[in-house]
């Protein structure tokens, strides 16, 4: 029992952090119809960002307030690399043939991870103790500040977005451009201002997602996106692709399974188990857990 | 122009032949690696270019190729050539394993599943499944190529063994693109669900398709097995098959444009070696531009004899 809370803890804590990098894809792929795959070397780029504006900017600050600095600059910089990005790689792609944007998102994802490298260097850095250590121990559960951090932070942020989306008008109008562009565009809305807003949003979200991975995780290496890029990716899939909601259920079950898996049977096999599951659960429902069965359009 | 088309593959395939008498060892070396990527890519180009379906983990089928030769050879004292059939045989029957359940799904979902199978696949050998994969080390000692008791030490002999797969793959794809499969899988890759409707049976066709590439795939791991003379995982990450992927589009899915593909990839980085460091990204921003500028690949493919007044504008590609 013990190990079963212990991983639902830890699994709850990886899920809020594959959610919160899954919201960036299924947005981008709700629009654009594009697997944007520079969005994970983006997750990564915003620890590597955060290391650097603790230690140069905020003099190794590690007050509440240099720590809500270091949130607010991380993602403001990625989000401003993801209008970058889609304005230079993905906007002269769009009418082009899918596949030639698949390799213009690959290309993207190089430039940004070898960037890393050239930046920060090949080997592992050591992210901050922004959060100090304290541990609590429920009779064998250990259940860290820094889970605890994660877990409400990223509930808000996903409350509010999930508000945002329903309920505003800017929200009904990605909702619309993700259901049918061209339909959209009559309708008028500016499909330009929603791709631009929702490689905002997705961007800020993965940032925050990168600084939890490096609160949590404490080794940042440059090539930590691929990784947790395709995690996150197949929590979007679970969850139905270009759904919000499926998104963060997908990140919070992919989470908690990757955790069983690492508690129960052993860390080694996590890759292959959740590739499986992935297979499984695209032959048994290809649209995901949310997703909707909409008919192909011939 | 006419004439170019027509002998620059005869005078390509001369040069090849010739071609290692003129180099010295380091860049023989470079030149296997040149021949035997070719290979990889161009099978690649049979299931992504050819049949139109997004499959990123070429590097899978290249590395059991590779393991098969090396466990066959290492293990069990199968001499090189004797290793060949396996190596092609088992990555074609996992191609069909593997791609039987997953061919119908749309194209990302494809490429996501296609990326966890290359990266279960070096988790697999990580581990050392089996205890015969050698683990994160890999496999060492792997005899050189004999032919009836004869040793072939030389690296020459491995390039001559890499020009002639290459030959075979040449023939495969020439074949396949007049044969009636080769028309079906250009058919379906145009338009899947008027395929579907004339009575192509695109399962089946999607799953040839799979299982030729990753057979010739294979073969060409044999080639890699025998001039490395070692095996290990990390030759076979998914990144190589993104590389692959890349080279397929980027190159156009045709012969002259996977050849420069695979040479701006594979050689280029051996002649500028101070850049090192710099080479994926360069190769990045080289992507992005290749696909702004041009679409449809660097030299776009033409299937068959089809004048040029009959093709109707922009209904070629993916």
């Amino acid at each position: 029992m013990d190990i079963f809370l212990q991983q639902l803890a830890n699994g709850l804590t990886i899920g809020s952090m594959f959610a919160l990098v899954a919201l960036g894809y299924t947005m981008v792929y709700g629009v654009m119809k594009l697997i944007n795959f520079a969005h994970g070397d983006m997750v990564a780029a915003s620890a590597f960002v955060g290391l650097t504006i603790y230690t140069h900017v905020m003099g190794q600050a590690t007050s509440l307030f240099a720590v809500i600095a270091i949130f607010l600059l991380s993602a403001a910089s990625m989000a401003c690399v993801g209008i970058i990005l889609e304005r230079v790689a993905y906007r002269p792609l769009r009418t082009a043939p899918r596949l030639s944007a698949v390799v213009s998102a690959l290309g993207a994802s190089m430039i940004i991870q070898n960037g890393i490298m050239l930046i920060w260097g090949p080997r592992m850095r050591i992210f901050p103790e922004l959060v100090p250590q304290v541990y609590w121990d429920f009779g064998g559960v250990v259940i860290s500040l820094i889970q605890v951090i994660i877990l409400i932070l990223s509930l808000v942020l996903m409350v509010a977005l999930y508000l945002f989306v329903e309920k505003t008008r800017m929200g009904a109008a990605i909702r619309a451009s993700s259901i049918d562009q061209d339909a959209a565009r009559l309708m008028g809305i500016n499909v330009n201002n929603v791709i631009a807003l929702i490689f905002i949003i997705g961007s800020s979200l993965g940032a925050v997602g990168g600084l939890f991975i490096g609160l949590y995780y404490r080794g940042i290496t440059f090539n930590m996106g691929w990784q947790y890029g395709l995690y996150a990716f197949i929590a979007a899939i679970m969850g139905g692709i270009g759904n919000i909601p499926g998104a963060m259920l997908g990140g919070m079950l992919l989470g908690l399974f990757n955790a069983f898996i690492s508690g129960y049977v052993s860390s080694t096999w996590a890759d292959a188990f959740t590739f499986i599951l992935l297979i499984v659960i695209l032959i048994v429902r290809p649209t995901g857990i949310l997703g909707e069965r909409v008919a192909e359009k011939v | 122009m006419e004439i170019l088309k027509r002998f620059s593959l005869p005078v390509f395939i001369v040069l090849m032949a010739i071609l290692p008498h003129l180099l010295n060892d380091r860049w023989q070396a470079v030149a296997i690696t040149f021949l035997v990527f070719t290979v990889v890519a161009l099978s690649q180009d049979i299931i992504l270019g050819k049949s139109g379906m997004f499959h990123m983990g070429q590097a899978l089928f290249f590395g059991m190729g590779a393991y098969a030769t090396a466990i066959l050879n290492n293990q069990f004292g199968w001499p090189i050539l004797a290793t060949i059939p396996v190596a092609i045989l088992v990555p074609a029957l996992f191609g069909i394993l593997l791609a039987g359940p997953i061919v119908h799904l749309r194209g990302d979902y494809l490429l996501v599943v296609t990326i966890g199978f290359n990266i279960v696949f070096v988790q697999v050998l990580q581990n050392n499944l089996g205890g015969v994969t050698g683990g994160p080390n890999g496999i060492f000692g792997i005899d050189s190529l004999s032919f009836f008791g004869t040793e072939l030490m030389s690296q020459i002999a491995v390039y001559y063994f890499a020009f002639i797969v290459l030959l075979i793959t040449f023939w495969v794809m020439h074949n396949l693109e007049g044969s009636k499969a080769g028309r079906a899988l250009h058919y379906l890759r145009e338009d899947p669900l008027a395929a579907e409707s004339i009575g192509i049976n695109t399962r089946v066709y999607k799953i040839f398709a799979f299982s030729l590439g990753a057979g010739l795939a294979g073969l060409a791991g044999t080639v890699f097995a025998t001039q490395y003379a070692a095996v290990s995982p990390e030759a076979f990450d998914f990144i190589q098959s993104v590389l692959f992927f890349s080279i397929v589009i980027v190159g156009g899915s045709s012969i002259p444009g996977i050849l420069l593909g695979v040479f701006v990839m594979f050689v280029l980085p051996e002649i500028f070696r101070e850049f090192a460091t710099w080479r994926y990204f360069i190769f990045g921003f080289a992507m992005i531009l290749a696909m702004i500028l041009r679409p449809r690949g660097i030299v776009p493919a033409t299937f068959g004899k089809i004048p040029k007044f009959l093709i109707k504008g922009g209904s070629h590609g993916a």
